[in-house]
């Protein structure tokens, strides 16, 4: 995979919890331009093993003298957001990979709804600049547990207007998605990126009202949830791999040599598809890609964020 | 023909069965059509508004409209023909909200006119239920000098723009509601295959 | 390198021919003695100096009479181009790969100047000269995509990506083999290949939208296809079909090395950052027989080839009337001897 050196130009604490990164090319020219919704993966070298942890890209698609990302702490993290929050410094440089958007605006959309929840936000920071450079109807609604905690509230104000529709927890605002989506002209799509709930919400919200599934998306990656060691074997690469609790099962086949091709990490995009060859116990799959009937014939599996629930997994790699 | 072989570029049209979820219907049917209408009230009533538009007089001259009136509760509309529904279809369009399901019961033209009429309203043709009914007729778009020869029920065609004999290729563009018409004697002038009706 | 840009023509009296270079650098596309219908995309990665894989676009000798001829298939018919409203973002990016492509590799012959959003481009062999604002459509002197498709050998398919498949959502469409884009415009990826037979029940057709779908940025892929044509034409088009059609009765024996040409396509993919669309770039390239045999290694290639050819794909590519010609003639260069896999001239 190609990637391209960055430099991390300016760090700022946004809310207490997220920091907004500034990369900018080592030569000074531009990065390359993407379409609103993209996200890049940032690969960081660490403690002798390389994370690599997909965030979206904020800020204008067209105008990339620099790339803008946010990164939340997890409470749970591996590693990945904490590095990023503790270790990393501005002058510091990194790879990331060009842009890829498994989050689109559907172009022949009348209208946009956009709803984001906490550091759902992120995506949509670039949606508006193409919204707004195309002079698309759109309305971006957003919720948060309080004005304290929520990022880029101004920002937003400044680029939306009146589109834009705050909920804070602390106030005690709650946004009514019954509501919102039963009145919404014909050819209108709604795009959501948030917490679990509120993404289920709002696609089950939009399902018992009878909207096409074609005009509701959704952007959840998924962080590799951490479980039980265990063992790989490539079988083509002749190789075992001993997966740590904490360490995906596409990192740990990385850290052994062998790289599979990948483009999200986050179970959403397929790319990194294996085939199961032996497992010894169920597999435990997390993504959001495969059918569920795929799922229960155990023979693929996507190594960004699912695992096994045996000792052992011998993969077709 | 070819065992399991299947036209890929046109949908497979189904039976009119209601959509649970939803905010709204309409119905649209044509001629014979208007029994696959009939056939959704024999599922249900549903609870959410329903309109619906008949036109009484397709290919066939067959008229549903005096027992539509008996069985649908209101907002039924019968039009004397197809062009006269088309025009109400789009003036009531721009009234409609998400949540809309459309059925739509008829010749395949008239899918299809019904298809190109909501386009600019924002609903794809892949969320529109569709029955054909009255007649396998197919139109024909000559790839030569664009004109469409409407109701064809022949393997083979005169073009009603270049008129040149067109072959009705199984390859069919949403778009234009049509199948592709590909000059049948181009390549030794006059000498035609057998001229069959095989869409009655 | 500067190239000699040829005068010649792609109908009428046909005067189109390949130098003794462009022979050898033809991408003959059978490594094997077998032909298969397949995927075969690899990445579209930058080949040996000179090679047709040299460049993302290639510019070859017959550059200036591919756009001339172009030029006349659309003022004929100006359903060759073809660009739903939704597609203006990825009409400049298409602008923009091209541009950037064709000036950083072709400097002598094309130039791009950018100030800011303003940018200008020269194409000194076809002497145009053109400041416009990107982005703007009203600064050039027709859409972008027309504009720069009209200046690139090769035709050209704008994809949208949504709803889980590609629509073919714009063209620019003058030398195809036998499709029409007036007909496909807007098609999804599955109506599109309806008519490729045995193809989709492989599930090729299925796997290779799931491996595009994924196209990256900066990481663009290739394939070849091919066909046979009846003289050196770049529009057979179905709408021309009934002034092309005719063309397969002449075929005899004594003309058949002349008259047929294997026509390749250099199919290339590439992502487009702002609208997160796919351009298709087919990319023909004609030979005849008779030139490809003046290398017998190919001769010999494409005799067996021709001769295991199932009938399907035979009647689907057009080539049934002169076929048995094609396999007759090429019979006298197979000795048999076995030539290894690979699709190298020598």
């Amino acid at each position: 995979m190609n990637m391209i050196d960055v430099r991390v130009a300016a760090i700022e604490q946004v809310t207490p919890l997220i920091k907004h990164f500034k990369f900018v090319k080592e030569d000074g020219s531009k990065l390359p331009p993407f379409s609103g919704g993209s996200h890049i993966v940032v690969a960081l070298d660490a403690e002798g093993r390389t994370y690599r942890n997909p965030y979206s890209l904020m800020g204008s698609p067209t105008e990339t003298d620099a790339y803008h990302i946010s990164v939340r702490r997890q409470e749970n993290s591996r590693g990945g957001s904490a590095y990023m929050h503790e270790n990393i410094s501005v002058g510091m440089t990194l790879k990331i990979t060009h842009p890829v958007n498994l989050f689109t605006l559907a172009k022949m959309a009348h209208k946009h709804v956009l709803i984001a929840g906490g550091i759902g936000i992120t995506p949509f920071m670039s949606q508006i600049e193409d919204l707004n450079r195309l002079g698309a109807e759109y309305e971006l609604h957003y919720a948060f547990r309080s004005y304290k905690q929520a990022a880029f509230v101004e920002e937003l104000q400044k680029a939306c207007g009146n589109k834009l529709h705050c909920y804070s927890d602390s106030d005690g605002k709650r946004l009514d998605m019954d509501a919102l989506l039963s009145n919404q002209p014909l050819g209108t799509h709604v795009y959501v990126c948030g917490p679990s709930p509120m993404v289920v919400g709002v696609l089950e919200t939009a399902k018992n009202l009878g909207w096409p599934d074609s005009n509701v998306h959704n952007e959840q990656f998924l962080a590799p949830p951490v479980g039980e060691s265990f063992k790989v074997q490539l079988a083509k690469s002749n190789l075992e791999v001993q997966v740590p609790a904490e360490m995906s099962m596409l990192e740990a086949i990385e850290a052994a040599g062998v790289q599979p091709e990948y483009l999200c990490r986050g179970g959403v995009c397929g790319r990194c598809e294996l085939s199961v060859l032996e497992s010894d116990g169920g597999l435990e799959h997390n993504d959001h890609f495969l059918t569920e009937s795929e799922k229960a014939s155990c023979k693929k599996i996507m190594p960004c964020v699912s695992r096994t629930k045996g000792k052992r997994l011998v993969l077709d790699l | 023909m070819e065992r399991g072989y299947w036209i890929k570029s046109k949908p497979i049209y189904t039976s009119l069965v209601w959509h649970e979820k939803a905010t709204s219907h309409l119905v649209l049917a044509s001629g014979i059509g208007g029994m696959a209408a009939l056939k959704l009230f024999q599922q249900m009533h549903p609870a959410q508004p329903v309109t619906v538009l008949y036109a009484r007089y397709a290919q066939m001259e067959v008229d549903y409209s005096e027992t539509l009136k008996k069985v649908v509760p209101d907002n039924l509309h019968v039009f004397k023909f197809e062009e006269d529904l088309l025009t109400e279809l789009k003036s009531i369009m721009p009234h409609m909200r998400m949540g809309l399901r459309i059925y739509v019961a008829g010749s395949e033209g008239f899918i299809w006119d019904v298809a190109k009429a909501v386009k600019p309203f924002g609903v794809d043709d892949a969320h529109i239920m569709k029955e054909q009914t009255d007649t396998l007729a197919r139109n024909v778009y000559c790839v030569h000098c664009k004109a469409v020869t409407k109701s064809v029920t022949t393997n083979i065609v005169a073009c009603c723009g270049c008129e040149r004999m067109l072959f009705v290729r199984d390859h069919f563009s949403r778009n234009l509601g049509a199948y592709m018409g590909l000059m049948v004697d181009a390549e030794s002038p006059g000498e035609l295959p057998a001229i069959e009706e095989i869409y009655p | 390198m500067a190239l000699n840009f040829k005068q010649e023509s792609f109908r009428d009296d046909y005067t189109y021919k390949n130098s003794p270079e462009a022979i050898k650098r033809f991408p003959f596309p059978f490594p094997e003695d077998q032909y298969m219908y397949s995927v075969n995309i690899e990445p579209h990665t930058k080949g040996k100096p000179g090679s047709v894989y040299e460049f993302p676009f290639d510019i070859d000798e017959h550059y200036v009479a591919e756009c001339h001829d172009r030029a006349i298939t659309l003022a004929e018919d100006a359903g060759r181009y073809q660009a739903l409203p939704h597609m203006m973002d990825a009409q400049w990016d298409f602008l923009e790969l091209a541009m950037e492509s064709l000036s950083s590799d072709y400097p002598e012959h094309f130039t791009l100047t950018k100030n800011g959003s303003i940018w200008t481009w020269e194409n000194k062999p076809l002497g145009i000269h053109d400041t416009f604002t990107f982005g703007d459509s009203t600064t050039l002197p027709r859409e972008p995509f027309d504009y720069m498709g009209r200046q690139v050998q090769g035709d050209f398919v704008l994809l949208d990506q949504r709803d889980e498949t590609l629509y073919a959502d714009a063209g620019m469409v003058t030398c195809q083999a036998d499709w029409s884009l007036a007909f496909n415009v807007g098609m999804s990826w599955r109506e599109w290949h309806g008519p490729v037979p045995k193809a989709t029940e492989l599930g090729v057709m299925d796997r290779a939208l799931k491996y595009l779908m994924n196209l990256q940025l900066a990481n663009p892929v290739r394939r070849l296809n091919w066909t046979m044509t009846v003289n050196p034409r770049l529009d057979t088009s179905p709408e021309n079909y009934p002034h092309w059609g005719g063309d397969r009765n002449k075929v005899n024996a004594d003309n058949v090395s002349e008259l047929i040409h294997l026509r390749v396509e250099l199919q290339s993919l590439f992502r487009l950052p702002r609208s997160n669309g796919i351009v298709f770039s087919i990319r023909c390239y004609l030979m005849s027989l008779k030139d490809i045999a003046t290398y017998p290694r190919w001769a010999k290639r494409l005799h067996r080839v021709q001769k295991t050819m199932h009938p399907d794909l035979i009647e689907y590519k057009g080539m049934t009337k002169f076929h048995p010609l094609v396999v007759e003639w090429l019979s006298q260069f197979d000795d048999g001897a076995d030539i290894g896999v690979g699709t190298q001239p020598e």
